[in-house]
């Protein structure tokens, strides 16, 4: 179970969590061993066996599973973009109040 | 104390001035980490201090109005902190120093004695106020309890939080940095802590270190911006002081501030925080 909210903001509007590389992935899953919040799923087939599953529970602006990947795979979206539109979704928010 | 002099003393031996000035400048160094520069040889050859009188803040004892002492100071162009001149505090004690002997009196050893008291009670009411100045000697805490485990909040005014349970003290243009007992509650025991490295700038939400237990790896998000001015090097050899108190012995970095009204933004106050970890600990118990 993760936050429904991050700084008042509903979670889902928040566009943060794991972007797979899957031409450098090479299905070693350390990064679903490290993260503790259920972010990731791993298919018993297909091509690309890991998946970003529950985007919402990765916790905004953390950043520990890229660096549990070996052959950094894994990267996020820009931390001063997601800031910025945070701060707008509040301000809208506010305005709505 | 540990305030520390250069000192450089008249030792004028031919008069009881200068024998007080040198009887000031050892007990000085005995009684604090100050280290004595000495005119005759510092005269002669000057590379035997130059480090010294560069790297401590230089305290001058002149003897009398000859001014020995400061004059040497001048013609090396020395910068300095503080200066004291016997005569004229004898005089200001109502104390006439003897005229007779070079050898010092019950007199001459009390004002020293009162002198070196003032000086070493001065430096350690600088200090107490630049540490009080920047970071309270005492935290009030509020505290929430799950089972056996106790989660608290400081609830001094000048706590901030961000949703990553990561708080910031901020003072002035100043601010101090640590994670909340959510966070090495839910470690366990901190077992490495990896530093961020001091004159580093950071934007809020940037990566300010990390936390490892046998648990998990905690990645510390910073709730300000700015530069890193100094690390909690403790945390090095002992990050078990993050469990016992991750407010105060277990601090992690200090950051000269960039625009903290910015940040504010994004943090809470304590009584925004306090719910959220409420929640976070119901959860996590779950």
């Amino acid at each position: 179970m993760s936050a429904e909210t991050f700084m008042g903001v509903p979670r889902e509007k928040i566009d943060w969590s794991p972007r797979i590389d899957y031409s450098k992935c090479n299905d070693c899953m350390e990064c679903v061993k490290f993260c503790p919040h259920n972010v990731y799923e791993v298919k018993e087939e297909g091509e690309q066996r890991l998946v970003v599953k529950n985007p919402s529970n990765c916790v905004v602006f953390c950043r520990a599973c890229g660096k549990a990947c070996g052959v950094d795979a894994i990267s996020f979206p820009d931390k001063s973009g997601t800031t910025a539109n945070i701060k707008k979704i509040r301000k809208g928010m506010e305005a709505n109040e | 104390m540990s305030k520390e002099y250069a000192i450089l003393p008249c030792n004028g031996l031919d008069k009881c001035a200068g024998c007080t000035a040198r009887e000031l400048a050892i007990k000085l160094a005995e009684e604090t980490e100050s280290e004595i520069i000495c005119p005759v040889f510092y005269r002669v050859a000057d590379a035997r201090y130059n480090k010294l009188a560069n790297e401590k803040p230089l305290l001058v004892i002149d003897g009398c109005a000859s001014r020995c002492a400061s004059r040497l100071a001048a013609e090396k162009g020395l910068k300095i902190a503080k200066k004291i001149n016997i005569s004229e505090e004898a005089k200001n004690a109502g104390i006439v120093l003897k005229t007779d002997s070079l050898r010092l009196g019950e007199t001459e050893k009390l004002l020293v004695e009162n002198l070196a008291d003032a000086l070493v009670t001065e430096a350690n009411a600088a200090e107490q106020t630049q540490e009080a100045d920047f970071f309270p000697k005492q935290l009030s805490y509020d505290v929430y309890q799950k089972d056996k485990f106790i989660f608290r909040i400081p609830k001094e005014a000048a706590f901030f939080f961000n949703e990553n349970d990561v708080w910031v003290y901020v003072s002035g243009g100043k601010a101090r940095i640590g994670v909340t007992d959510y966070v090495q509650q839910s470690l366990s025991d901190i077992m490495f802590f990896t530093a961020p490295n001091v004159g580093s700038e950071l934007s809020q939400f940037d990566e300010v270190g990390s936390l490892e237990s046998g648990k998990a790896v905690f990645e510390i998000v910073s709730p300000v911006s700015g530069t890193i001015t100094k690390v909690n090097e403790d945390l090095l050899n002992e990050p078990e002081r993050i469990n016992q108190n991750p407010y105060e012995q277990g601090w992690i970095a200090e950051i000269e501030l960039e625009d903290f009204e910015e940040d504010k933004e994004l943090l809470y106050d304590f009584n925004g925080y306090f719910p959220i970890m409420k929640r976070k600990v119901d959860e996590f118990h779950v």
